[in-house]
């Protein structure tokens, strides 16, 4: 169909117009996107034309109640001429997490390669698998045949060439062995040793005393050893040695699946000094970190830890939104993170602990609690966002700290943001670190 | 069409005789419609005739994937509920969806019906339509552009992109066209094959084309045809009055921008084609655009006298009918169907009442003064009513109509009434004759109709001649000669002529578009009764206000919404500005600015189709930060100030210079003033 094509156009050229992703992260309205649907706002598709300033042009209402005054405030609705003919309405590119996530990647120049934890399945595959037992009935019988083909091939030489050997003057039976042996023929000793006192009774003389050769040069110059498979070609095969070594039973090949699964814990500072552009700082941090991780593993787990001296647990739709009055104390979130942590053993789960605040801490809580249980804790990454529009005052030194005695750590990561401007790159900071993902490194890397 | 289609061919085939008889009852009320091909699609089929603009065969562009995605976007809202789609053709092709209910089809059809009156006989619609023996070929033409076109972008040494570009571009340019002459007006040449002057829509490299063709000797195409020749009949690229048709004065003078060589180069042909094409096609949608509040309005009024007065929905199906009716009438916002169907009315009841005011002040002794105490208007309304055998025509009146039949009384179709009364006597099978019962219509003519019809006598109108003032009898009475012609007011009424409204219908219809239709028949009655208004922007307040609710404010803004389509006029003034070959347009300004960002994104598109820089002569009202809040203190608007605008676009940026005084004066304001804001 006609249309079909025209659609797959249009869609093409969404694709081409729509927002740039990281200028949609850092700036774009991400309220309109649900955790399965990211919707990024397509710039102005439609052609343009001449037409005239609405504001300027004003324009006609139709009161429904009465004669209007004027003076009063309208709020004209876009032009509702036929059905069908759209308004001013926004157009999206919709996309899904792994597409997210791959735009990410190109994006920002991220190489996350998630690794497989839990084992999820055991499949019995074809039967492509070979064992050196089994029952006879999946005995490989080609295979049984061609091992043992082998080992008569392997084990076959040229009789009368060897024998030959014998007639060289003054070669004795151990002289004609070694003489096989240079040239590789798979003759043993009682073999020579049998056929001498073979040729010693049809002569009646001793082997030395044959001469029909001067030397094993002579012999090598005028006599041609003959290929097997001309011997074989010619005489057949009378019989191929079977042997238990050379059995093999087929049987199903066992494959090992692991799921990439994915626990997120997003936690937040939600106490008095965490305001409104705080709070929005680590929506735009922690959203796209949501979408990009759900795009990338099989499954994806997400809790949400809030806290002020306390910790408790809420839900996503709460997560950015809430505000408590209390003090800070950050080893509260990670106590409840380490409890429920619990629920996703460490050797089935990719864990991701993505704090965030404001770097206000109480006290000493970062050195004597926090970091130790960042410590204890065992994640993929223990990141911490530090939101701070127009910089850090100088009692906040959590992520500081944080920093100082971890930095080194492989899955640690520190990242501060102070407007929107620093989302993409906290965001690239903290997914590019990670501890124990395979991730390819660029040989310059590897070698300074 | 698939063959599996039982559903549509089930549905197909019921709606075949109320398509016939909706067309028998159109022609009997006057209408003069082009044939109607009906076509039963499904859901969405209609969705994607509607992307299409009504056709079934376009050029490939992304546009139409949009409508679709917008088209089912407002679908699954419940907003888009397509009834039918028509389009303007010779014949016709409406588009029905199946799972319309009966009564929506047959609603429907009598509104298709309508339309195609419209289309045959409106001379907007005749600029496009009215092309000799072919018609108008609409679905044809558009079909053959889109093959055109498609194979243009299928070939080889053409790259598809560059095709969409120009698309894109010439699309955004297709309503600066000269919307008020036929599409070839812009050029016209002596036809090649025979000397004679034709109107033809042919670029010059086209034009080459039709000479080879000619099939001529080498040494006469040198000689007769020569490249002399051939720049003559190339138009004067010279612009000494402004040109409208922007569109065509790109088409014949502009030149393609080469990046590689960084400058103008001639078109190809094939460029030349895609630009013709389009424009031809601005040119199809131009009549519709300029006449859709009366379009719409027309064929809500028939749909209304044939579905209701008529009875053409059955019994059952009336409430549905009229439901689907309320719904259309009742949109909010500026509606067409709405606005349309009430000025057709008031156009109607204008006539009605001018006629019988005009026959009794012209009774012996009836002045505009003692009109309303000589006359008994509630007793001249009641002997304004059909005879009863014409308002209650069927088989219960048959007798009484065959005796005015009889009589030779021209309201009655003597001929169905012999055969009525042959199938009631047995001697007709009733299969052959006229089924009066569910077609009482048949019975009368366009005459009996009319005065069944009667606007003066429907309910809702029934006061009309009560409520003339005094001022509009002293206007008509001034016209008068001839007074004192009846003696008495039975015998100015048996005058009356109760076919004179629709007349006079069918002559707006012919010669007026919205703009004029609008201005003259928007009364202050329809802005008060319907409680519009204006609104403007206050800079002081940042918001949109009501400006006025003054009727003839309301008028005037409303005029600003259909003039040029509602868009601002931007005509060609200079095609070598500045002696550079460059091109120099202007908006045409009334007061009101443009939008500046669509207006340079625009611009850009010019550029691709003049391949040198390109400039935008306008005005804008600037308004100082101190007068802002200076106003805002006292709680009033802010003084602007007029300032010339020239927005250039050179193929890599825009820039903005001051406008010369000679070029601002040529584009500035005329009388019309749009601002509706009171004064202070």
């Amino acid at each position: 169909m006609r249309i079909t094509r025209d659609r797959k156009r249009f869609d093409e050229i969404g694709e081409k117009r729509r927002e740039d992703l990281a200028e949609f992260i850092s700036h774009g309205d991400l309220g309109g996107s649900g955790p399965d649907r990211i919707r990024i706002p397509v710039k102005l598709v439609d052609l343009p034309e001449f037409v005239y300033d609405r504001r300027d042009a004003g324009g006609v209402g139709q009161s429904q109640q009465g004669q209007p005054q004027p003076g009063q405030p309208v709020d004209p609705r876009p032009d509702e001429g036929d059905p069908g003919e759209g308004g001013g309405e926004h157009e999206y590119y919709e996309m899904d997490p792994e597409e997210f996530a791959a735009e990410l990647d190109d994006e920002l120049g991220l190489e996350l390669e998630p690794k497989g934890k839990r084992v999820t399945e055991e499949v019995e595959g074809e039967f492509t698998d070979v064992a050196r037992a089994g029952p006879r009935g999946t005995l490989d019988v080609d295979e049984f045949f061609k091992r043992g083909l082998k080992r008569h091939l392997a084990t076959d030489f040229d009789g009368e060439y060897v024998r030959e050997g014998l007639f060289v003057a003054d070669a004795d039976v151990d002289e004609v062995f070694a003489w096989a042996r240079e040239r590789r023929i798979p003759v043993s000793r009682a073999w020579i040793a049998d056929a001498a006192a073979e040729l010693e009774a049809e002569t009646g003389r001793p082997v030395s005393a044959h001469d029909r050769w001067e030397s094993f040069e002579e012999l090598d110059r005028e006599v041609e050893m003959e290929p097997t498979h001309v011997r074989i070609g010619r005489d057949g095969l009378d019989s191929v040695p079977f042997r238990r070594e050379d059995e093999r039973f087929r049987h199903p090949e066992v494959v090992e699946r692991r799921e990439r699964n994915v626990v997120v814990i997003n936690v937040r500072d939600a106490s008095g000094s965490m305001r409104e552009a705080k709070r929005e700082l680590v929506e735009r941090v922690f959203t796209p970190m949501d979408w990009y991780l759900t795009g990338k593993y099989d499954e994806a787990a997400f809790r949400y830890v809030v806290h002020d001296a306390d910790a408790w647990e809420v839900d996503r739709e709460e997560f950015f939104g809430v505000q408590s009055g209390g003090g800070t104390r950050i080893s509260s979130a990670y106590e409840l993170v380490a409890e429920i942590l619990e629920e996703y053993p460490f050797a089935e789960w990719n864990r991701y602990v993505l704090a965030a605040g404001d770097s206000e801490n109480s006290g000493n809580d970062t050195t004597n609690s926090v970091i130790p249980l960042m410590e204890s804790i065992e994640a993929n990454l223990h990141a911490y966002v530090e939101t701070q529009p127009g910089g850090s005052g100088p009692s906040a030194r959590h992520a500081d700290e944080v920093e100082r005695a971890l930095g080194d750590a492989d899955n640690v990561a520190v990242a501060r943001v102070g407007g929107p401007e620093d989302v993409t790159d906290a965001i690239y900071e903290i997914l590019s670190t990670e501890d124990g993902a395979d991730r390819p490194r660029n040989p310059s890397e590897v070698s300074s | 069409m698939r063959d599996d289609r039982l559903d549509a061919k089930r549905e197909a085939a019921t709606l075949a005789e109320p398509a016939r008889e909706a067309r028998a009852l159109a022609e009997r009320l006057g209408l003069s419609p082009y044939p109607v091909r009906y076509w039963v699609v499904d859901h969405d089929e209609m969705n994607e005739l509607i992307a299409y603009e009504g056709f079934q065969r376009r050029y490939p562009h992304w546009r139409w994937g949009m409508n679709y995605e917008r088209q089912r976007k407002s679908d699954r809202h419940g907003l888009g509920k397509a009834f039918e789609i028509v389009n303007n053709d010779d014949p016709a092709h409406a588009f029905l969806q199946e799972s319309n209910t009966t009564a929506d089809q047959k609603a429907v059809i009598t509104h298709v019906e309508a339309h195609a009156d419209f289309f045959a006989n409106n001379r907007w619609f005749g600029l496009y339509a009215s092309r000799g023996e072919d018609g108008p070929n609409a679905a044809a033409r558009l079909a053959r552009n889109g093959d055109r076109i498609a194979a243009i972008m299928a070939r080889p040494d053409v790259d598809r992109d560059d095709v969409e570009r120009l698309i894109d571009a010439v699309c955004a340019l297709s309503d600066t066209i000269d919307q008020h002459r036929p599409v070839d007006a812009a050029r016209t040449r002596s036809d090649p094959a025979d000397g004679t002057e034709v109107a033809t829509d042919e670029s010059l490299a086209t034009l080459r084309e039709r000479i080879d063709e000619l099939d001529l000797s080498e040494s006469v195409r040198r000689d007769v045809f020569d490249d002399e020749w051939l720049d003559a009949q190339e138009p004067d690229g010279d612009v000494d009055e402004p040109r409208p048709d922007v569109l065509a004065y790109l088409r014949d003078h502009g030149k393609r921008y080469d990046p590689g060589d960084g400058k103008a180069v001639d078109r190809e042909p094939w460029e030349t084609t895609v630009i013709d094409a389009i424009r031809e096609e601005a040119y199809y949608f131009a009549g519709q655009k300029m006449t859709k509040v009366m379009n719409e309005g027309w064929a809500t009024y028939w749909e209304s006298i044939m579905m209701g007065g008529e009875g053409f929905a059955g019994p059952d199906e009336f409430l549905t009918y009229a439901d689907h009716m309320a719904r259309v009438l009742e949109s909010p916002g500026l509606n067409p169907y709405k606005l349309g169907f009430e000025l057709w009315t008031h156009i109607e009841r204008l006539t009605a009442r001018r006629d019988v005011v005009d026959r009794l002040l012209r009774v012996e002794g009836i002045t505009p003064e003692s009109f309303h105490s000589r006359v008994d208007l509630e007793a001249v309304t009641e002997s304004l009513a059909p005879h009863p055998a014409i308002a209650g025509a069927g088989p219960a009146t048959l007798d009484t109509l065959a005796d005015l039949a009889g009589a030779n009384d021209p309201r009655v179709d003597a001929e169905a009434v012999d055969r009525a009364l042959s199938v009631r006597s047995g001697d007709l099978d009733p299969e052959a004759g006229p089924d009066i019962e569910r077609y009482p219509w048949k019975l009368l003519t366009f005459e009996g109709l009319a005065e069944r019809h009667y606007v003066l006598s429907r309910p809702e109108h029934r006061r009309a001649l009560e409520a003339v003032s005094r001022a509009t009898l002293r206007e008509r009475a001034r016209y008068l000669f001839d007074v004192d012609r009846y003696s008495t007011v039975e015998a100015a009424l048996a005058d009356v002529d109760r076919t004179a409204p629709w007349r006079r219908l069918f002559e707006v219809r012919e010669s007026h578009n919205d703009v004029t239709f609008i201005d003259e028949y928007l009364t202050d009655e329809f802005v008060r009764e319907g409680n519009y208004f204006t609104y403007e922007y206050s800079q002081a307040g940042e918001e949109f206000r009501v400006a006025s609710v003054d009727a003839a404010d309301v008028k005037r803004k409303l005029l600003l919404r259909f003039t040029n389509f509602g868009k601002p006029t931007i005509v060609v003034l200079d095609g070598n500005f500045e002696n550079r070959g460059e091109l120099l347009l202007g908006h045409r300004y009334n007061g009101v600015a443009l939008d500046e960002a669509q207006a340079k994104a625009t611009l850009e598109r010019v550029f691709a189709l003049w391949g040198r820089p390109v400039h935008l002569a306008t005005i804008r009202t600037e308004y100082s930060e101190e007068a802002v809040r200076r106003a805002r203190r006292r709680g009033r608007e802010p003084e602007g100030r007029e300032v010339g605008v020239r927005f250039t676009y050179d193929g890599k940026e825009s820039t903005e210079h001051e406008l010369a005084k000679d070029i601002a004066a040529r584009i500035a304001a005329e009388t019309v003033d749009y601002d509706t804001k009171p004064d202070e």
